[in-house]
């Protein structure tokens, strides 16, 4: 709902998310050198506790600073949907727009009045709701998440005006935009079958007809606290938060087995190609190949790829396509998990003074290249060390810490400690990187996007 | 972070079981008193003074075996002349491609090689190099930052590249409407001035920009009297300190920077008038309304914010939002802000909409403008822009390096060392007089200038009679 937040990955934002998304399970590997030895993993103290209706509630205090992330993560996304496109997306709007006893934009209101930050995203799978707040607000923001799941009001009135929102948040995001028209149809070509296909933010005509039973049947659906995972992390009390909780969240009602898409997507049988004409200088390619879903075994071995492709100026793609051959002005290309399928994502923006075909040739030689040669020790330990330092990096934050024990829990059922995720991407072998670039990153599986003049 | 995993207490729940039982709603209930931390943790702050000038900050936090180091300088694009626009941006640039022994490629080796982040960035008043990383890798990192900022090599070789890319960049930021709107407003408020053009400059000036030209602009910003020297993270000040006279101790002392550029006109000539940035493909108009505004060391910075935070800085709470999204469903968002600079820069309005509602949004920005003259912030809206204000302070500063970069900015532009322990009851102490006042002085609907990008042939129908049209190409 937020103009600060995505509602979904724009191009750019692609590979800092599946560097979130990208920690898959591997086997445990001897303890080499790495920065986490000498620190504990903060997640190492995250408390999971289980309500009777199903709600899972992951607690971690820290004391050092006075801010606390709260979170809902929602396990419903786009791919949830069976009808209207953008419904999922929808929710993300219509949740600030009232409840049996909250006006409409009073949620935000009564945040932002106590100096929180707020926001919700949605993605092909969850919808998250998160509220960073100092401690002090930490009641009020139980007491107003679970008054909107509990008694969420969808409107007739409501609907009509959002959905306008909604439809300026399209224009700016993907319709008026070269990498979100390249985002969304390369999504749309690389699959035939599975929902992944669909923008996370709808098609325009759904989205303008969509209607208030609709939402709500996908609302009563979806909303439920069986399907729901809380995420609390940073300066709050545990035994008053999860009291408040059962007060308020433990009254929920849960329904029988979450309706999951059933749609596999059926073995890709050659290259496919799409070109978008848009008003534009500098062309945009864009390429992708179809990976593993999350907690895949391989994923340590196509995020170290990525890293080697994509991490920094000594990367791959920067050295021979921006720095070397003058014909790009960005490529990087990095592994996006989704739970029920992954992609390789590729995308580079041409130079104005270049040509997308050259674009293009350098772009699939160097990934040919990884195919067909091992990587060298120093390009291994270089990507290595640079996913150590990113992972290490990520958990400065209190809202960034609730994020990945969330994630973790939908992906693993549990919280994955940092030294196991550490031992994986030591594992990763020059033999791994080429057998995954092998097993991939073949020209058979590709979706090639242009968006040019 | 904490420790061990912590006991249930048994007795705590049982007494927080009857306070809930009498409560009324929370939301129904006026917000409780905020405890206020310090922003800086006692002790973890330490400040010196090299000899020849360099100011060293040094932040302490244990928590994670990271750290960030840096030097910044009090220049950055706004020192540059208008038919230099550009070299800041280009110097930044050549910084980070080569320095010491390390040409552009073996430098990025090596900070690869370490997972870390070099960074070398320019704004309007300042330029900043800063390195990332691991901190048992303090040493390489600090080799590298003397390098980049007291040896960057400056290969002609490498000046082609990056003037190259530079131009190709300013071509390729047409295809974002919002670079646009912003690109064009500059030039209708600032035709004069360096502000009137975008910070990494134009075709033109950018055609210009030599690898002699960034040696020369670095020795003139990067003096070790105008700069400060930062370390936060896994670091004592002593192995900082030593670091410091070790790399950064003969770095000769030379003259103080020149300010750069005048002050532009206070209030640049001419009413309201309107700009049309043809692109005959967009189903959407990027809108902006602006005119001048103050600069950093305005005295009243924080009744001004304050203000602005009503009309339409305070994001879901700001009446602009309030007007255009949650009532009239025209556009995903609107915002309005002060660019405060070292010299006054603009007061704007940006928002967005499909294009056949442009005129009526416009109208609905340039009336609440003149609304928030004549109705000034109510106590209740002041009051939240207080607490908004306060508790995004906060949580902004969550962070060490955001912390760092707080104490920095105050440095950038000579602000009293304690002002971000005393935001708060700053804060607190504005009044609805000082910001109605704010209103009045601060917003001049009647003399904005309106850039619209988007298809000028629906466009110029829609936007007459708001002031004199001019259609540009992008």
């Amino acid at each position: 709902m937020r103009p600060s937040r995505r509602s979904r990955f724009p191009l750019a934002l692609v590979f800092a998310v599946a560097a979130l998304l990208a920690w898959g399970s591997g086997a445990a590997a001897d303890a080499a050198e790495d920065p986490g030895e000498s620190f504990e993993d903060p997640a190492a103290s995250a408390i999971t506790t289980r309500l009777p209706n199903g709600l899972v509630v992951l607690t971690l205090e820290d004391h050092a600073t006075p801010v606390v992330s709260f979170q809902v993560w929602v396990q419903v996304g786009s791919k949830d949907e069976t009808w209207y496109t953008g419904l999922a997306h929808l929710f993300e709007h219509m949740m600030f727009k009232g409840s049996k006893n909250i006006e409409p934009e009073q949620h935000a209101r009564l945040i932002q009045a106590r100096g929180g930050r707020l926001n919700a995203w949605t993605s092909q799978d969850f919808t998250v709701y998160f509220e960073d707040v100092t401690s002090e607000t930490l009641p009020l923001v139980i007491a107003l998440e679970a008054e909107r799941i509990a008694n969420l009001r969808v409107t007739q009135e409501m609907l009509t005006s959002e959905r306008e929102v909604v439809l300026e948040e399209r224009r700016m995001r993907t319709e008026d935009k070269p990498s979100g028209r390249a985002y969304e149809t390369l999504l749309a070509t690389a699959f035939v079958a599975h929902p992944y296909r669909r923008p996370v933010i709808g098609w325009r005509s759904d989205v303008e007809v969509v209607t208030v039973e609709a939402c709500q049947d996908f609302f009563d659906t979806y909303y439920r606290p069986n399907n729901i995972i809380v995420s609390i992390v940073g300066d709050f009390d545990t035994d008053e938060a999860l009291e408040r909780i059962r007060e308020t969240f433990g009254k929920l009602a849960s329904r029988g087995p979450i309706p999951r898409n059933p749609t596999l997507e059926p073995a890709q049988k050659g290259e496919r190609r799409a070109d978008v004409h848009f008003d534009l200088r500098s062309p945009v390619l864009a390429a992708a190949w179809h990976a593993p879903p999350s907690g895949h075994p391989d994923a340590e071995a196509l995020d170290v790829a990525s890293a080697i492709l994509s991490g920094g100026r000594s990367s791959r793609l920067y050295r021979n396509l921006v720095y070397e051959a003058q014909q790009a002005l960005y490529a990087e290309g990095g592994y996006m998990e989704m739970q029920q399928a992954g992609l390789f994502l590729a995308y580079a923006g041409v130079r104005p003074d270049g040509g997308i075909e050259e674009v293009e040739r350098l772009f699939f030689q160097q990934i040919a290249l990884m195919r067909e040669e091992p990587v060298s020790a120093a390009e291994l330990e270089k990507a290595k060390r640079q996913l150590e330092v990113s992972l290490v990096s990520g958990l400065s934050k209190a809202h960034a810490v609730a994020s990945r024990i969330a994630l973790d829990v939908a992906t693993f059922g549990r919280i994955r400690p940092l030294a196991e995720r550490l031992a994986a991407i030591r594992a990763v072998s020059a033999e791994d990187v080429q057998r995954v670039a092998r097993t991939y990153l073949v020209d058979s599986q590709r979706s090639v996007v242009r968006v040019v003049p | 972070m904490s420790g061990a995993v912590r006991a249930v207490r048994m007795g705590a729940l049982a007494l927080l079981g009857l306070s809930l039982a009498c409560a009324n709603p929370l939301w129904e209930q006026p917000p409780p008193q905020v405890r206020e931390a310090p922003i800086v943790r006692p002790g973890s702050l330490t400040r010196s003074t090299l000899s020849n000038g360099l100011q060293v900050l040094v932040l302490e936090d244990r928590r994670l075996p990271l750290v960030s180091i840096g030097v910044a300088v009090r220049r950055g694009a706004g020192a540059e002349l208008p038919d230099g626009a550009g070299l800041a941006s280009f110097t930044a640039e050549m910084m980070n491609r080569g320095a010491g022994d390390r040409d552009a490629r073996a430098l990025a080796e090596f900070v690869d090689a370490m997972g870390a982040d070099l960074d070398v960035s320019s704004g309007w008043d300042s330029t900043a190099v800063t390195l990332s990383g691991l901190s048992r890798d303090l040493d390489p990192l600090f080799e590298v930052l003397s390098d980049v900022v007291r040896r960057p090599r400056f290969e002609t070789a490498e000046a082609e590249r990056a003037r190259g890319e530079q131009l190709a960049a300013l071509e390729q930021a047409k295809d974002d409407p919002g670079t646009l709107v912003a690109w064009h407003m500059a030039r209708a408020l600032y035709p004069d001035h360096r502000y009137g053009l975008p910070s990494p400059g134009s075709p033109e000036s950018v055609k210009k920009l030599t690898a002699t030209s960034a040696r020369d602009f670095h020795g003139r910003i990067f003096v070790p009297n105008d700069a400060i020297l930062f370390a936060t993270g896994d670091v004592s000040a002593e192995t900082v300190m030593a670091q410091a006279r070790r790399r950064f101790e003969d770095w000769k002392r030379a003259a103080d920077p020149d300010a750069g550029p005048p002050p532009p006109n206070p209030a640049p000539a001419g009413g309201r008038r309107v700009v049309v940035v043809d692109r005959p493909d967009l189903g959407q108009a990027q809108i902006a309304i602006a005119h001048e505004g103050i600069a950093r060391s305005f005295p009243d910075r924080i009744a001004a914010a304050l203000m602005n935070s009503v009309v339409g800085g305070g994001g879901f709470s700001s009446r602009l939002m309030d007007v255009l999204r949650a009532e009239a469903g025209l556009t995903y968002g609107v915002w309005s802000g002060f660019s405060m600079r070292r010299q006054p820069g603009p007061f704007q309005v940006s928002t967005f909409t499909r294009v056949a509602e442009t005129r009526r949004a416009v109208d609905m920005v340039l009336a609440e403008l003149s609304r928030a003259r004549q109705s000034p912030p109510s106590e209740e809206e002041l009051t939240r822009a207080r607490t908004l204000a306060v508790g995004s302070f906060s949580l902004s500063l969550e962070t060490s390096d955001a912390v760092m970069g707080g104490l920095i900015d105050l440095e950038i532009y000579d602000l009293p060392d304690d002002s971000l322990d005393t935001y708060r009851a700053r804060v607190r102490a504005t009044t609805q007089a000082m910001t109605a006042e704010m209103a009045r002085d601060l917003l001049h609907p009647e003399r904005a200038a309106i850039v619209v990008v988007g298809p000028a042939d629906q466009l110029v129908p829609l936007l007459e009679g708001l002031g004199p049209i001019e259609v540009v190409q992008p």
